[in-house]
């Protein structure tokens, strides 16, 4: 990995993908545990402006908390309740090794990664939740912790742009570390160790905390050449498979059965799963994510009327 | 350039097309393309048979083609015809005795000579002249003297068959020409089976010659002590008819004596002892007063009538023999002949004293030289009548006028090596091939 401070930054470039996704909202999936003020639905009910319902005094509850003009005109002591609104610190996981690097003279899946990381980064940012980075790739894992200053974007797209994807890595490692309460966006090709992650992110997600699952996948990946070659595994060279005859079929059903497998997985868990594929604008990617907590909240909020 | 059977030309044009069409079929390592998904793809060899629109291996294929494209060249079995033009004559000569003097035969063939041709001199073998000229036909009698061997016609002929082929690989065609009375007893029973060997024309020059018995001559040939009185009698009788192959021996006769008499020669056995072993002992010793050699040689030079020599000489046995040629003044034979295959042996029991100068009287040179006489007589050489040899030299020639015409008959083309080259060049490209395979371990057709 490269500093993020050298090189030209691809933040500017990325204009058309900050626009696309200005004004899309990132709520969570169930409401959080966080104190600090912030743009998500609390567990908590406090003393928030904005009235949410009333509910009999009960021995212990603050006083002040009273609604006493209530009280003089019904003589009952009621107390005012609101929804708290909390920040949750979003991390986003960009698996970097050597498969994302494809295909070679595009890089298509890293760029789709890397956009998909950003815009998600610029829309929980835009709801001052605090914003992080790990990128895991080959030379190892980087950390960049979450924070709400301003520019932390920026630094995340120069920390994108100064990575160059390759040799192999374990995502589920990456995760260890990660708060269990906060919002985790993993971004890669799950070729590596997808198992261990999603046993991770269940157990992250087990713990309250929200994972979310953008699968990159390339468009050459969808439609391989029909020539006959010999595909090599850019992670593993001992894989090598010759294209030819039936093969190319058998290695689309193989290749669906997987993608639909790991999806079903991920959502069995109560994860949320997107498929990112090279072709399509990451905007879309980003709005799909968002709109998974969307509805979530929606939901929510169904119910609990 | 002819090929003598052009199918398996053809025939390794197919095999080369296959060939070409196999490194269109190849089984190669397709290109390799990184691909991260490459694990969902089935599991099969990494080398597969796939086609091209350009050959691989160009280096291999060539030397496949060049390798399959000799062998077949090589099994057409080719021929290059040499480039042949004028015609050539094989002139064979007559060097035995049947030429006689030879002379007249070394002018016919001079007469017939051209620069180019081949001369194959025979008598009882036959060899040729290399560099032949016109000089060289002159000395093959040099001094006018002959071989005293019967000829061979066989042999001659056989000598020139071997020319006449050599010459027909550079020649349009070629004459044997035999310069050769040609008499009875050069023909025999294998002449005609060799002449039917030459499938070209044979012309037949039988000039009339002078027998060599009459200038020809050659002195007797003796075994004898030193101081011999028989062989100083024989030195003074000057030389002897050639041809007539006479071996005098004062001693026992060895092997070599009787080998030499059975082929031809007379042996004469003249012992300088009254009792030579082998010999029937007389009755008694005496001594006979007188002994006489009739005359029965029609040798030209030779003293005619009876030589008789009157002189005492011990006796105490008798000369075997079957043919007496001398007799003691009693009618008792004193020298006797006894055949041995082709040639004679002469016993002469007459024992010259060693004493005295009887030997060197001109009575006893006129019988010492009746005495070495070939047994029977000079050779008489018959020219075989032309019917003969037209029959001998034409018989297995088709519908060729051997003896007369000039006819001649341009040979096949003799077997080129052409071919064992063709296969040992594809037998190095075929060892060249396993070198570039090792180095291309994929490019395997």
């Amino acid at each position: 990995m490269r500093d993020e401070r050298s090189g030209p930054s691809r933040v500017e470039s990325r204009g058309s993908l900050l626009d696309a996704v200005r004004g899309v909202k990132w709520p969570t999936l169930r409401p959080v545990a966080g104190a600090m003020p912030g743009a998500h639905q609390s567990r908590l009910r406090g003393a928030a402006p904005e009235l949410s319902e009333y509910r009999a005094y009960r021995q212990g509850d603050e006083s002040r908390r009273i609604d006493w003009r209530l009280l003089a005109r019904s003589d009952r002591a009621y107390i005012r309740l609101a929804d708290d609104r909390s920040i949750v610190p979003t991390i986003i996981v960009v698996d970097a090794t050597a498969s994302m690097a494809f295909p070679r003279e595009s890089l298509a899946k890293w760029r789709m990664a890397c956009d998909v990381a950003i815009g998600l980064a610029a829309v929980a940012h835009a709801a001052r939740d605090p914003v992080g980075l790990i990128i895991t790739g080959g030379q190892g894992v980087r950390h960049l912790p979450p924070r709400t200053r301003r520019g932390i974007v920026g630094e995340l797209a120069r920390a994108l742009d100064t990575t160059s994807p390759e040799g192999s890595a374990r995502i589920a490692g990456a995760l260890v570390g990660t708060r269990s309460r906060s919002r985790i966006a993993i971004v890669s090709d799950f070729l590596g160790d997808a198992e261990d992650v999603r046993r991770r992110a269940g157990e992250i997600a087990a713990a309250g905390g929200e994972v979310h699952a953008i699968h990159i996948v390339a468009n050459d990946e969808l439609d391989p050449p029909v020539r006959a070659v010999l595909a090599v595994d850019p992670e593993d060279d001992s894989i090598a498979r010759p294209f030819v005859g039936d093969a190319r079929a058998a290695y689309l059903t193989a290749f669906a059965d997987w993608r639909a497998a790991l999806a079903a997985a991920w959502r069995g868990d109560g994860l949320t799963y997107t498929e990112a594929i090279t072709s399509a604008a990451p905007s879309r990617a980003v709005r799909h994510v968002a709109g998974a907590g969307v509805g979530a909240a929606a939901r929510a909020r169904v119910e609990a009327r | 350039m002819t090929l003598a059977a052009p199918f398996f030309l053809w025939a390794a044009g197919v095999v080369a097309l296959a060939v070409v069409a196999a490194h269109l079929l190849a089984w190669r390592r397709p290109p390799a393309m990184p691909l991260p998904t490459a694990r969902f793809a089935p599991e099969r060899p990494a080398r597969v048979v796939s086609r091209a629109v350009r050959p691989s291996d160009l280096a291999l294929l060539a030397v496949r083609i060049a390798t399959v494209m000799l062998i077949g060249i090589a099994l057409a079995r080719p021929t290059i015809a040499p480039d042949r033009n004028g015609t050539a004559r094989v002139v064979v000569i007559d060097h035995s005795r049947s030429a006689g003097d030879g002379f007249a035969v070394a002018e016919a063939a001079r007469a017939v000579f051209r620069p180019g041709d081949a001369v194959v001199v025979f008598d009882s073998i036959a060899r040729e002249i290399p560099e032949a000229m016109v000089d060289a036909i002159g000395a093959t009698r040099a001094g006018g003297t002959g071989s005293p061997a019967r000829g061979s016609l066989s042999a001659g002929l056989v000598g020139a068959v071997r020319a006449a082929e050599r010459l027909a690989r550079e020649r349009d065609s070629v004459e044997i020409v035999i310069v050769s009375p040609i008499t009875t007893d050069e023909i025999d029973a294998a002449t005609g089976a060799i002449r039917s060997r030459w499938r070209g024309a044979v012309r037949v020059i039988r000039p009339t010659v002078v027998p060599a018995e009459t200038t020809a001559t050659s002195r007797v040939a003796i075994r004898a002590p030193a101081n011999d009185p028989v062989a100083a009698a024989l030195s003074l009788i000057g030389p002897v008819a050639a041809g007539s192959a006479v071996r005098v021996v004062r001693d026992e006769p060895t092997t070599a004596d009787t080998v030499w008499a059975r082929e031809g020669g007379t042996l004469v056995v003249w012992p300088g002892k009254s009792d030579p072993g082998g010999w029937s002992r007389r009755v008694s010793r005496d001594t006979a007063f007188a002994v006489a050699a009739a005359s029965g040689s029609a040798h030209p030079g030779d003293l005619r009538g009876t030589a008789a020599v009157i002189a005492a000489f011990g006796r105490a046995a008798m000369p075997p023999g079957d043919r007496v040629v001398a007799r003691w003044g009693d009618g008792e034979p004193a020298a006797a002949d006894r055949a041995l295959g082709d040639g004679c042996i002469r016993s002469v029991g007459v024992v010259v004293p060693v004493a005295g100068d009887l030997a060197l009287t001109p009575a006893f040179r006129h019988f010492a030289r009746r005495m070495v006489d070939p047994c029977n007589g000079p050779p008489r050489l018959a020219r075989a009548a032309d019917s003969v040899v037209s029959r001998v030299l034409s018989a297995a020639v088709r519908g060729a006028d051997a003896t007369s015409g000039p006819s001649r008959e341009r040979l096949p083309d003799a077997p080129s090596r052409l071919a064992a080259w063709m296969l040992g060049g594809a037998l190095a490209l075929a060892l060249l091939e396993l070198f570039i395979r090792k180095g291309e371990p994929y490019a395997a057709a």
